[in-house]
């Protein structure tokens, strides 16, 4: 259980930069995810810290030691690989023991670690068994028991579930969290996929198509409080405008061209002018919508229903604002809803100033 | 009711087009191969009075001299293979793992002499090989050595052939294989510890072993019974397999001896095709060697 920590990192491939002077510090003994769409850099910074790929500049510290130059085969790390990576002329016993193997353990040794190692991630049924009698979740946890017998410091897992079908990557998910409490092991989680990280992680860091930290933070900070344009869109669905700020005695408001001028709350600790342009981000799920507007809600605006998704959950409305068009999710609490909302209606959508996110970029 | 049939007949036609499409080489593999092969094996039980069913053209055979010819021969082909193996490998997988552009264009001037026709190959041997001839010139201006050095009509000169001919059998299934080596196993194992050499040892060379086998035999069979490398260049002194066979069929006109030859020298060759399979996978399966 270490911590990580990159030190103005850079790294270029064949000329093309991938990371400049990055700056991280991953905590010890939880669930970090790296989250950033393709070509974010976030599996090149899992490569620096395996040391698979050196870094151009910078250096990497785990715990308090400076493992910049210490080559792969001699850092307490070991990754969990996409595709698994497993050697399909081992059978599961023997992909699991080669670490302890190449160490020079005692067989009896190794054979009491594989088999407690196998116990962990439920595969002691298939320890005999080849690698392609396996199926794609049970290759995963074969990839997992491989890399955590070593005890490894860190455990990297490059987007160990994108292979797996929706339902098995959710049971798996919740075995990942559970496996990083028993084994109190710092987790490196890269992700391209956010409701995975959102569900994973302790803390989470975004990264941008520029290689570039966005935001550090817990999920639901990062959810509800996005640090930047970028991270409210490409974390969950948002509505996102960009206006104008005004303010009239004491009451701050954007004012939003083609939709109208909404009330918000200043975010604290930001320095601000009137006049200064601002995103603002609404979450679509933090939004009524209604065919007669309702009370005691601070920003009320007018618009046409485009288009009506039924989700089972929840249901997803288009509605033309202006210009504009708001995405609103409506919970769908009782079989009917009390008041049907057709194609073409004219509703209101509704939501409190304070569910407003206000952005400098 | 004809009609159904007739659409089924069509129907069965054209579920059989692959097996009509492979009907010209059948045939001629029945009648090059096969139907020869069964010849050589009904000629060698036949008496030389061509009556009856004998063992004597095998118990004739049967001779220190004939042994040791197809052990020779077969050594040859071991050395010729096992050579083959040792000089690809390192080239192959620089080729396929360790550079990334122009691999198509280095393979193919690795491969370019192979369109050559061997005779042609093996007779440009003769004057590198010869008293007066490249090699000796150079060692001869290096004053490396005073005299030049007999290298024509020697054993030496045949493996060097041998292997010069028989190398692209051996290059290119090892390049096919190496090159679909999933690199990300490489990447797995140093993750977990391995140095260089341990990857190597335990996960390149056994998942490389289909690709070594196929060129390892590649090489090893048409090698054991090669004619015309040791009949040019060992200068007629050792007699290999493929001569005496030639000998037995055109000079000396005894066929059924030479068909008893013949087929005895196959047995040799099958049975250490395939000691040689148990070996390739016995070493390409970790668990049984572990077991050791």
């Amino acid at each position: 259980m270490r911590s990580i920590r990159l030190e103005n990192v850079t790294k270029s491939y064949r000329g093309e930069i991938i990371l400049e002077h990055l700056n991280l510090t991953i905590p010890s003994g939880k669930i970090f995810a790296l989250l950033g769409p393709s070509g974010s850099g976030k599996t090149t910074i899992l490569r620096l810290i395996a040391g698979f790929d050196m870094v151009d500049s910078g250096a990497i510290y785990l715990g308090n030691r400076n493992i910049t130059h210490v080559p792969i085969n001699q850092r307490r790390v070991n990754t969990v690989f996409q595709h698994y990576a497993l050697f399909p002329h081992m059978n599961v016993f023997d992909n699991v023991a080669y670490s302890q193997r190449i160490k020079g353990l005692a067989q009896d040794v190794i054979e009491e670690k594989v088999i407690k190692v196998l116990k962990t991630v439920h595969l002691e049924k298939h320890t005999y068994k080849s690698i392609q009698q396996l199926s794609g979740g049970q290759q995963q946890r074969v990839a997992l028991a491989r890399a955590i017998i070593n005890e490894p410091d860190v455990l990297l897992l490059d987007e160990p579930l994108a292979a797996l079908d929706p339902q098995l990557r959710d049971r798996m998910l919740l075995e990942l969290i559970d496996l990083q409490s028993t084994l109190n092991t710092t987790f490196v989680y890269v992700t391209h996929d956010q409701s995975e990280a959102l569900t994973v992680a302790d803390h989470m860091a975004v990264l941008n198509t520029d290689g570039m930290i966005e935001q550090i933070g817990t999920p639901k900070e990062i959810y509800e409080f996005p640090a930047s344009s970028f991270v409210a869109q490409f974390i969950g669905t948002t509505n996102l405008f960009f206006g104008r700020l005004l303010t009239h005695h004491g009451q701050y408001s954007i004012d939003i061209p083609e939709v109208g001028i909404c009330a918000v709350v200043l975010p604290e600790g930001k320095s601000w002018r009137e006049g200064a342009q601002w995103y603002i981000s609404v979450r679509p799920e933090k939004i009524t919508i209604n065919k007669k507007a309702l009370p005691h809600f601070s920003n009320t605006v007018q618009g046409i229903v485009t288009s009506i998704m039924y989700q089972g959950s929840f249901t997803h409305y288009n509605v033309k604002v202006g210009d504009k068009i708001m995405q609103v999710f409506e919970q769908n609490e009782e079989h009917f809803a009390k008041e049907p909302i057709d194609y073409d209606d004219m509703v209101y959508v509704q939501w409190q100033k304070e569910n407003s996110v206000l952005l400098e970029r | 009711m004809t009609g159904l049939s007739k659409r089924n007949l069509k129907q069965l036609f054209r579920e059989q087009i692959p097996f009509f499409l492979s009907i010209p080489s059948l045939i001629w593999q029945i009648l090059f191969f096969y139907i020869p092969t069964i010849l050589i094996i009904g000629l060698s039980f036949v008496a030389m009075t061509g009556y009856g069913f004998t063992l004597y053209n095998y118990w004739l055979c049967c001779t220190v001299t004939y042994a040791f010819i197809i052990a020779r021969s077969l050594l040859a082909a071991f050395i010729t293979s096992f050579c083959c193996v040792l000089i690809a490998y390192p080239v192959c997988y620089y080729l396929a793992l360790s550079i990334e552009r122009a691999k198509n264009f280095l393979l193919f001037l690795l491969i370019l002499p192979f369109w050559t026709s061997v005779m042609v190959q093996i007779y440009a041997w003769f004057f590198v090989l010869e008293r007066h001839g490249l090699i000796n010139t150079i060692l001869l201006r290096l004053h490396l050595i005073t005299q030049p050095v007999a290298l024509l009509n020697s054993s030496i000169a045949v493996y060097i052939v041998m292997i010069y001919c028989y190398l692209p059998f051996m290059i290119m299934p090892l390049y096919a294989q190496l090159e679909k080596l999933d690199t990300r196993l490489l990447d797995a194992s140093a993750d977990l510890g391995a140095t260089a050499w341990q990857t190597f040892t335990r996960i390149t060379l056994p998942l490389s072993v289909p690709g070594i086998r196929t060129g390892f035999f590649l090489v090893l069979v048409p090698s054991f019974g090669e004619l015309a490398i040791p009949a040019l260049l060992s200068g007629g002194k050792q007699l290999f397999v493929g001569s005496v066979i030639s000998q037995f069929f055109i000079s000396a006109r005894e066929p059924h001896l030479g068909a008893a030859f013949t087929v005895m020298s196959c047995i040799a060759l099958a049975a250490a095709v395939g000691l040689m399979y148990m070996a390739f996978s016995w070493f390409s399966t970790p668990a049984e060697r572990n077991a050791l």
